[in-house]
C-alpha cells in the first residue's frame, strides 16, 4: 500500500504528507498509465496506418498527371509552297487525341522572314492563345497584328507585345520540315526576346528569375 | 414516455380529453360507444406513432429546443435570406442530381447529352432551366444575406466563427459556379474555364502546378471535364453541405441577432422607493 | 469588444429574445412564404427565360469573344482596366486574395461593440463602398464588347466603313465610342480634329508603333477614311 501511495503524491521528496496526484479523466480501478498509453499511441497508430493506405494512393492518383510527360506528336499541316513569309495561315491541329473537337487548336503559320533575321527555310507557327489568360487572339492582316478579344492585348507581327496586359509573346510551335511538308510539333513559350523555353501557361512570365518563379513543369515537353 | 408537445401539432391529431374531463359523463349508446372508441384510437394514432420513434430516439428535447427557440423581438424578413439561400442550394442539389442521370461527361458526348436532355427528354428544359437559374439566384440571395449579416453587425461576438464559415461557404458557392458552368460544354463554358484555370496559374511557384491538377495535364485533356464532373457533383457539395450543417448549428445555439436598432433596457429597476411615516411623530 | 461590453450584450440579448415569439411557426412561417417565392422566381425565370444551348465548344475558333458567367463579370473587368503586364498576377491573384483575406477576418478586426448601421459609419460606408465597386465592375464588364464591333451608330453611308474600321484591327488600340483600347489615341472625335486628308496620310503613313495600312483595296481604305471623318 505504501508503494502505491508513494507512486501517487506530488508532495515533498520525502514521500509522505504530499497532496495525492489527481487520476486522469476516465480513470478506472486498476488502470496503469503503461496500459493507457500503449493503447492510445496503438490505436492512433493503427488509425492513421489505415488513413494513409488509402488516403496516399488517392493522393497519388489525383495528382499522377502533373508529372506525366505526354508523347511527341507532329502533324503535317500542308506543303512548303502554300506559306509565305509575308502573312499567316490559320491551320488546325491535334494536340490531344481521342477526344474530338476538344483536343484541336489552331496555329498561324508561315515561313521564316529575311527582313526579321529569319532563315527561310525555318517555319514559325504562332499560337493562338494570348499570352494573358488564354483567349484566342485573331490575326488582322491589313495590320500585321494580333489582337486579343478579351482584355485588350495587341502583339506585333512576330508575335511580341505592343500593348495591354499580357505578359510575354505569343508561344509557338516546334517545326519541322518532312519530304516538302511542314510539320507542327509540340508547344514552347519564348521569352521576350523570342529565346525558346518550355511550355508555360498563359499569365506566366518568362526569362531571368522568372524561370524559378515559374518553374518549367513535367508534363510538357522539353524546350526545342 | 416523453410527450410530444401538443403546440406543433394541427388541432385534429392532438390527444382528445379523457372522457369525464369535461363533465360529459352521460354515456352515449353501446353502438356509438364502441364507434367513439374506434375513432378515438385512429385520431391517437399519429400522436402514438410519433411517441414511439421519440422514445426510441429522444428526439423530442431537440426539437422542441430547435423549433420552440425564441426568436428575438423585432425579426423581420431580411432575415428570412439566409434559409432562402439554403433553399436554392436544396433546389440546386435536386434538379442536380436528376440532371446527372442525362448527363455524359465526356468531351466528345457532352454537348449531345445536353441537347438531348433539352429537346427529348420531357420537362428537360425546364429542369435544365430550374439549375441554371438556380445558381443564379443563389448567388444573388448569398451576397443579399451576407450584406444583411454586415449591416446588422451580426458577425461580431460571440457570432464570429459563423462569420468565417459563412465566407467559407460563399467561396464554395462560386467554386461550384466555376466547376459547372463548363458541364455544359459549349463555347462559353469552354473558354471561361480556360482563362479561369490560366488564372490559377498566375500563382508563383505553385500556381503551374495547381493549374495542371485543375486541368490534369498541360492542356486541355480526355480528363480535365471528369475532373470538374467530381469536383462540382461530389467534393464541393459534400463540404458545402458539411459547412451549412456547421453553420445552422451555431445559429441555433446562439440564436439569430436582433435587429441593431432595436435596444433593451438592462438596468435592474430600482427597488420601490416607500415613505415611511414615523410612528413616533419627528425623530428619524 | 473588452468583456463588460461582451456582457452587456449578451445581458441584452437575453431580455430581447424573452420579448420574442417562437421560432415555430412565426418565423418559420416568413421563411416557408421566401421558399415559396424563390422558387417561383427560378420556376418563372426557366419558363420565361429559357435554357437555350450555345454553340459547341470550339477550341480552334479565333473569332469568338469570352465571356464568364455575369456573376464574374468584376473580376473580369478588374482584368481589363489593369493594363499594365507586370500587374497582371497582382489582378488575378494578388487582389481577390486580399479581399478573401479581409473578409474573413473582419469580426477579429472590427472589433467595435456598436451593431447599429448608422453608428458605426467607418463600417457602414466601407460596405456601401464595396457594394458600389462590385457593381460598377460587374455593369463594366456586362457591357465589355468585343474588339471586333462598334456599337456606337453611325449614318447608312458610312455603314460599310464602320464595318471595314470594325474588322482591320483598330478597336485593339483604338477607342470608338465604348469599344476599344486605350493603346492609341481615341478616335471617337477623330473627324473633328484631323481633315479626311490626314487620317489617310495617317493610315498609309503612320507614327510610333501603329502599323501601315498599305495593304487594303483602295474602295475599302476610302469607306474607313469617310467614316473616320464623319466622326465629328
Amino acid at each position: 500500500m505504501a508503494e502505491n501511495d508513494a507512486d501517487k503524491t506530488d508532495g515533498p521528496v520525502s514521500g509522505s504528507g504530499g497532496l495525492e496526484k489527481p487520476h486522469p479523466a476516465g480513470y478506472f480501478e486498476g488502470e496503469t498509465m503503461t496500459r493507457r498509453a500503449a493503447f492510445t499511441v496503438g490505436g492512433q497508430a493503427a488509425g492513421i496506418a489505415a488513413v494513409s493506405i488509402v488516403a496516399l494512393p488517392l493522393v497519388a492518383f489525383a495528382v499522377a498527371p502533373i508529372l506525366e510527360t505526354p508523347e511527341e506528336v507532329w502533324e503535317a499541316v500542308g506543303s512548303t509552297d502554300e506559306f509565305s513569309a509575308d502573312v499567316y495561315l490559320p491551320v488546325i491541329i491535334t494536340i490531344r487525341s481521342g477526344i474530338g473537337e476538344a483536343g484541336k487548336t489552331t496555329a498561324y503559320v508561315r515561313q521564316g522572314s529575311e527582313d526579321l533575321g529569319e532563315d527561310p527555310a525555318d517555319y514559325i507557327a504562332v499560337s493562338t492563345r494570348c499570352a494573358h489568360l488564354g483567349c484566342p487572339v485573331r490575326f488582322v492582316r491589313a495590320a500585321g497584328i494580333f489582337s486579343c478579344p478579351c482584355h485588350g492585348g495587341a502583339y506585333d507581327f512576330e508575335g511580341k507585345v505592343i500593348g495591354g496586359p499580357p505578359v510575354r509573346p505569343l508561344d509557338r510551335f516546334q517545326t519541322r520540315v518532312v519530304a516538302g511538308q511542314v510539320e507542327i510539333g509540340p508547344r514552347y513559350s519564348v521569352t521576350g526576346d523570342l529565346e525558346p523555353v518550355r511550355a508555360r501557361d498563359p499569365g506566366e512570365f518568362t526569362g531571368g528569375i522568372w524561370e524559378y518563379l515559374y518553374p518549367p513543369r513535367p508534363s510538357t515537353a522539353p524546350a526545342p | 414516455m416523453a410527450k410530444f408537445p401538443d403546440t406543433l401539432l394541427p388541432k385534429a391529431l392532438r390527444k382528445p380529453a379523457k372522457p369525464g374531463e369535461n363533465g360529459n359523463s352521460n354515456g352515449a349508446s353501446a353502438n356509438g360507444e364502441e364507434k367513439s372508441v374506434v375513432v378515438e384510437k385512429l385520431k391517437e394514432a399519429p400522436v402514438d406513432l410519433v411517441g414511439w420513434v421519440d422514445e426510441r430516439t429522444g428526439a423530442t428535447p431537440f426539437l422542441t429546443g430547435m423549433l420552440l427557440r425564441k426568436v428575438p423581438k423585432g425579426t423581420n424578413w431580411f432575415y428570412t435570406l439566409g434559409s432562402a439561400t439554403m433553399f436554392a442550394f436544396v433546389v440546386q442539389a435536386l434538379t442536380g442530381v436528376f440532371l446527372a442521370m442525362y448527363y455524359t461527361p465526356s468531351p466528345v458526348e457532352a454537348y449531345a447529352s445536353i441537347t438531348n436532355l433539352t429537346n427529348d427528354v420531357f420537362m428537360g428544359e425546364f429542369v435544365r432551366g430550374l439549375h441554371k437559374w438556380g445558381a443564379s439566384v443563389m448567388i444573388i440571395l448569398i451576397f443579399l444575406h451576407m450584406g444583411r449579416v454586415f449591416f446588422f453587425g451580426a458577425y461580431k461576438y460571440p457570432r464570429e466563427l459563423n462569420w468565417v464559415i459563412g465566407v467559407v461557404l460563399i467561396v464554395l458557392t462560386l467554386v461550384m459556379g466555376l466547376t459547372g458552368y463548363l458541364l455544359p460544354f459549349d463555347q462559353r463554358s469552354y473558354w471561361a474555364t480556360i482563362v479561369a484555370m490560366n488564372i490559377n496559374g498566375t500563382g508563383p511557384i505553385v500556381g503551374p502546378y495547381l493549374a495542371d491538377f485543375l486541368r490534369a495535364g498541360a492542356e486541355f485533356e480526355s480528363t480535365t471535364l471528369s475532373r470538374f464532373y467530381a469536383l462540382h457533383m461530389l467534393l464541393v457539395p459534400g463540404a458545402i453541405i458539411a459547412m451549412i450543417g456547421a453553420h445552422l448549428y451555431l445559429v441555433v445555439k446562439l440564436g439569430t441577432t436582433a435587429p441593431p436598432w432595436l435596444r433593451a433596457d438592462t438596468k435592474p429597476k430600482a427597488l420601490r422607493t416607500e415613505k415611511v411615516k414615523s410612528q413616533n411623530g419627528g425623530g428619524s | 469588444m473588452n468583456s463588460q461590453e461582451k456582457e452587456e450584450y449578451l445581458r441584452e440579448y437575453e431580455v430581447l429574445k424573452k420579448k420574442g415569439k417562437p421560432f415555430f411557426p412565426y418565423a418559420v412561417a416568413k421563411d416557408s412564404i421566401m421558399f415559396l417565392v424563390v422558387v417561383l422566381v427560378i420556376a418563372a425565370m426557366s419558363i420565361i427565360l429559357g435554357a437555350e444551348q450555345g454553340p459547341k465548344a470550339d477550341p480552334t475558333t479565333t473569332t469568338y469573344t469570352p465571356r464568364p458567367e455575369w456573376y464574374f463579370f468584376f473580376v473580369f473587368e478588374l482584368l481589363r482596366v489593369i493594363k499594365p503586364a507586370e500587374l497582371t498576377p497582382l489582378a488575378t491573384i494578388g487582389i481577390p486574395t486580399i479581399c478573401l483575406v479581409l473578409l474573413l477576418l473582419l469580426p477579429f478586426y472590427d472589433r467595435n461593440a456598436e451593431r447599429d448601421p448608422r453608428k458605426r459609419p467607418v463600417a457602414t460606408s466601407m460596405g456601401i463602398m464595396v457594394i458600389i465597386a462590385m457593381a460598377l465592375l460587374t455593369f463594366l464588364g456586362a457591357e465589355a464588347g468585343p474588339p471586333t464591333e462598334i456599337t456606337m451608330e453611325a449614318a447608312p453611308q458610312y455603314e460599310d466603313g464602320k464595318v471595314a474600321v470594325a474588322g482591320q484591327g483598330c478597336l485593339t488600340c483604338h477607342k470608338i465610342g465604348e469599344n476599344g483600347g486605350t493603346l492609341g489615341p481615341e478616335l471617337t472625335h477623330i473627324g473633328a480634329e484631323l481633315p479626311a486628308a490626314g487620317i489617310r496620310r495617317t493610315l498609309l503613313n503612320p507614327s510610333g508603333i501603329m502599323p501601315p495600312y498599305t495593304e487594303l483595296p483602295p474602295e475599302k481604305l476610302d469607306a474607313m477614311v469617310e467614316y473616320l471623318a464623319s466622326l465629328r
